[in-house]
């Protein structure tokens, strides 16, 4: 156990310290400079700048609108297909393998192939109908960055929530069904009034954990436009002022320390709530 | 108490061997990694993935490591991403290449800041190489202080490339130096729904949209930052009038008569385009021609050329060149100079006019005097290659615009390390105003944020 401990100790705690070591410095890229310059101690500085740089606040808005977008759109969309896929019919185990293909692909490939193959204004699909039926083609990705980037995380993390909503449907018990069924209840009505209130933690569970890894999003971002406006989020702009271009490690760094912050405070409410997950089951 | 310090020994000499074990664990799994890369006679080379890269790349195992034993792992990128990928692993002492492709912004930099190997007495003494056939408006804008960093594999100054067919249709007469108002004009006349009027850049990246657009910038009498005596930058100059009236100027014409999807055009997507009969001039690299005018070019034959628009300076095309360098930290500098002597050579040239799909006309050009002496590259490149060698001279590198410009000699870029962030933000910004999606006023007092910020 001990051996194990050290080394994730000192593969994940010792570069975070050293991490913060940094962000107190002014620490750059050596071709960052003509004449090499010693690295100053520059105490609290990268951070005083973190809070008056605009386009950081710009980032964890984007951020902020890419989340919530990816996670609602991905949420509803999964729980329509679990609904549809949580009953009997020929061919089940392939529509429901179809389905989860896309979270299977490396997020890379599936931001290429939106890139090249859908959006793209000379080869792409989407495209291609819209002059087919008679509109001018549109350069997706160039003029609705942001709008692109979240229908491909839609369309990568739907199937997540598809299983854990798919999950949520069938522990229901079916006993209260039949029961509701007997009694007259319309269809509607039990989806609403017992299927969704059962369904609830599964619903939070999900945009939770799907919170946690849209947030991080980074692979469409680098492939599909490479940053900008309306697309750069926190960890891309931390990348574009470290080894994405910037090069300036110190004031990276704090800006990575100050993301730790945040995520481990959602970190916290993620926990939270898988745990009153399992109070629950324990409790039934 | 006896017991609780053999208990307290017992648990140190735990710890202390947990700590080996862990240490241990790290260093091997750095050692397996790290092993992988040692086998003898293997070298790596990060190179663009433009279309004479990517002929090199093809030709070498037949070519080099046929003759020479050295096997070569080509990393082939885009622009932007090789940027990032040799800065990065040249500035840390990184030991992935044993070559990198870099031009004239980085190679001087870089070897001033000693990251590079000095090539000048490995060059010199190659007699295959001849040092003194390289031209010297390339090789000194790959030197530092007299030494040379970096062996040029192509040269290439910008100038503007059209369809003859094209423009003799609808009337148009362009000389051979046109003003930008005039090029505008014609670009408008000539631009239709199936074939745009002009293709320019639109990708972000300094390199990208950003070599094109302060070519314009420097003519329109504007510049990203003043100069103060030293040739230290002194004032961000983003948000004065010639700047703004260059980004509307640029962004207009490609929004009127440029090409489709142009915020995410560059030098290939443009290629595709003038090849595809979807644009009808195209404002770029002379490289370019070369493949415009290759044998197996839809093209072939139906182009002229003429030199880098002007506005308010009498030239304005760049200087570029992209060239090999030995990293410091190269595991194999013996070898990897073998093979830049070789890729960079006045032989390869010539091999690559016979062994390439695009034969002579698409060799690589702009490095040598011996090149413009072959026979068949004179007959084949005869539409472009005295046009290239002039633009090439007259590139104005020391003074590219109105005023004096800051660090290292450059046309296209800032010769000082902040331009490559600063370049690559902004362009973003104004690849969106091109796309529509952001007013130049908000994009201008951004990008002055961002250019005075990193001169403070």
């Amino acid at each position: 156990m001990l051996p194990a401990l050290l080394y994730v100790v000192a593969i994940t705690q010792l570069p975070f310290l050293v991490s913060i070591y940094y962000s107190l410095t002014n620490l750059k890229d050596k071709t960052q400079s003509l004449i090499p310059e010693p690295t100053k101690f520059v105490g609290f500085d990268n951070y005083k700048q973190i809070f008056s740089d605009s386009f950081f606040r710009q980032a964890m808005w984007t951020s902020v609108k890419m989340t919530v977008l990816a996670v609602v759109l991905s949420l509803i969309i999964g729980t329509v297909f679990a609904i549809l896929l949580d009953r009997k019919f020929l061919g089940q185990g392939l529509v429901r393998t179809l389905l989860i293909t896309p979270f299977l692909l490396m997020p890379v490939v599936a931001a290429l192939i939106w890139k090249q193959q859908m959006f793209s204004s000379l080869f792409g699909v989407l495209n291609k109908v819209l002059t087919f039926v008679g509109f001018s083609s549109v350069a997706f990705i160039s003029d609705h960055p942001l709008a692109s980037i979240v229908t491909v995380l839609v369309w990568q993390w739907t199937p997540f929530m598809m299983l854990i909503m798919l999950a949520g449907l069938q522990s229901q018990p079916t006993d209260i069904l039949e029961a509701a069924n007997v009694d007259g209840a319309s269809s509607v009505g039990v989806f609403r009034q017992l299927t969704l209130p059962h369904l609830r933690p599964y619903l939070e569970l999900g945009a939770l954990l799907g919170s946690i890894y849209i947030v991080q999003a980074f692979d469409a971002i680098d492939v599909m436009t490479g940053g900008g406006p309306g697309s750069t989020n926190v960890p891309y702009y931390v990348y574009q002022e470290s080894i994405g271009g910037g090069f300036r490690y110190g004031s990276a760094s704090a800006y990575a320390i100050v993301v730790v912050v945040f995520s481990i405070i959602i970190a916290t409410f993620a926990l939270r709530v898988l745990s009153s997950l399992f109070k629950d089951e324990e409790r039934a | 108490m006896h017991e609780a310090r053999t208990e307290s020994v017992r648990s140190r000499r735990t710890l202390v061997v947990a700590l080996i074990v862990a240490v241990a664990a790290i260093t091997a799994t750095f050692a397996a990694t790290a092993s992988g890369t040692s086998t003898a006679k293997t070298i790596s080379v990060a190179i663009v993935a433009n279309g004479q890269m990517q002929d090199i790349a093809s030709l070498t195992p037949a070519l080099f490591t046929a003759k020479t034993g050295i096997k070569v792992k080509y990393t082939i990128l885009d622009e932007g991403k090789l940027r990032q990928v040799t800065t990065r692993d040249v500035g840390s002492g990184g030991k992935a290449f044993d070559a990198v492709m870099i031009g004239p912004y980085e190679a001087p930099q870089f070897g001033a800041a000693g990251l590079l190997q000095d090539l000048t007495s490995m060059a010199k003494a190659d007699k295959a190489y001849t040092y003194n056939d390289l031209i010297p408006a390339v090789r000194n804008a790959l030197s530092a202080n007299g030494k040379l960093y970096a062996s040029p594999f192509y040269g290439e100054s910008s100038f503007l490339m059209y369809r003859k067919d094209i423009l003799a249709k609808n009337g148009v007469k362009l000389g051979l130096h046109p003003t930008w108002q005039q090029v505008a004009a014609a670009a408008r006349k000539i631009n239709t729904s199936s074939m745009a009027g002009i293709c320019l850049r639109g990708k972000p990246g300094w390199g990208d949209l950003g070599a094109a657009f302060t070519t314009v910038l420097n003519t329109f009498g504007g510049t990203w930052w003043s100069a103060k005596s030293n040739g230290q930058p002194d004032k961000a100059q983003v948000d004065q009038p010639a700047f703004k009236q260059a980004l509307g100027f640029y962004a207009k014409l490609v929004q009127d008569a440029g090409e489709k999807d142009a915020a995410n055009s560059s030098f290939n997507e443009c290629l595709t385009q003038y090849q595809a009969n979807k644009v009808a001039m195209w404002y770029d690299a002379t490289v370019a021609a070369g493949t415009l005018e290759a044998a197996d070019s839809p093209v072939k034959g139906k182009n002229g050329y003429a030199f880098a628009p002007v506005y308010k300076t009498k030239s304005s095309g760049w200087l570029w060149s992209w060239a090999l360098a030995i990293p410091r930290s190269s595991p194999d500098p013996t070898d990897a100079w073998t093979y830049i002597a070789w890729a960079t050579g006045p032989q390869y040239i010539k091999a690559a006019g016979t062994h390439t799909k695009g034969g002579w006309a698409a060799i690589p050009p702009g490095t040598r005097f011996s090149t413009y002496r072959i026979p068949q590259y004179k007959a084949a490149a005869k539409a472009f290659a005295a046009t290239t060698l002039a633009a090439m001279k007259a590139a104005p590198i020391t003074n590219p615009g109105t005023s004096k410009r800051p660090g290292l000699p450059g046309v296209q870029y800032v010769g000082i390390p902040q331009f490559q962030d600063v370049g690559n933000r902004c362009t973003q910004l104004f690849s969106a105003v091109i796309a529509g999606s952001m007013d130049d006023t908000k994009a201008i007092s951004q990008c002055q944020q961002i250019a005075a910020q990193a001169v403070k």
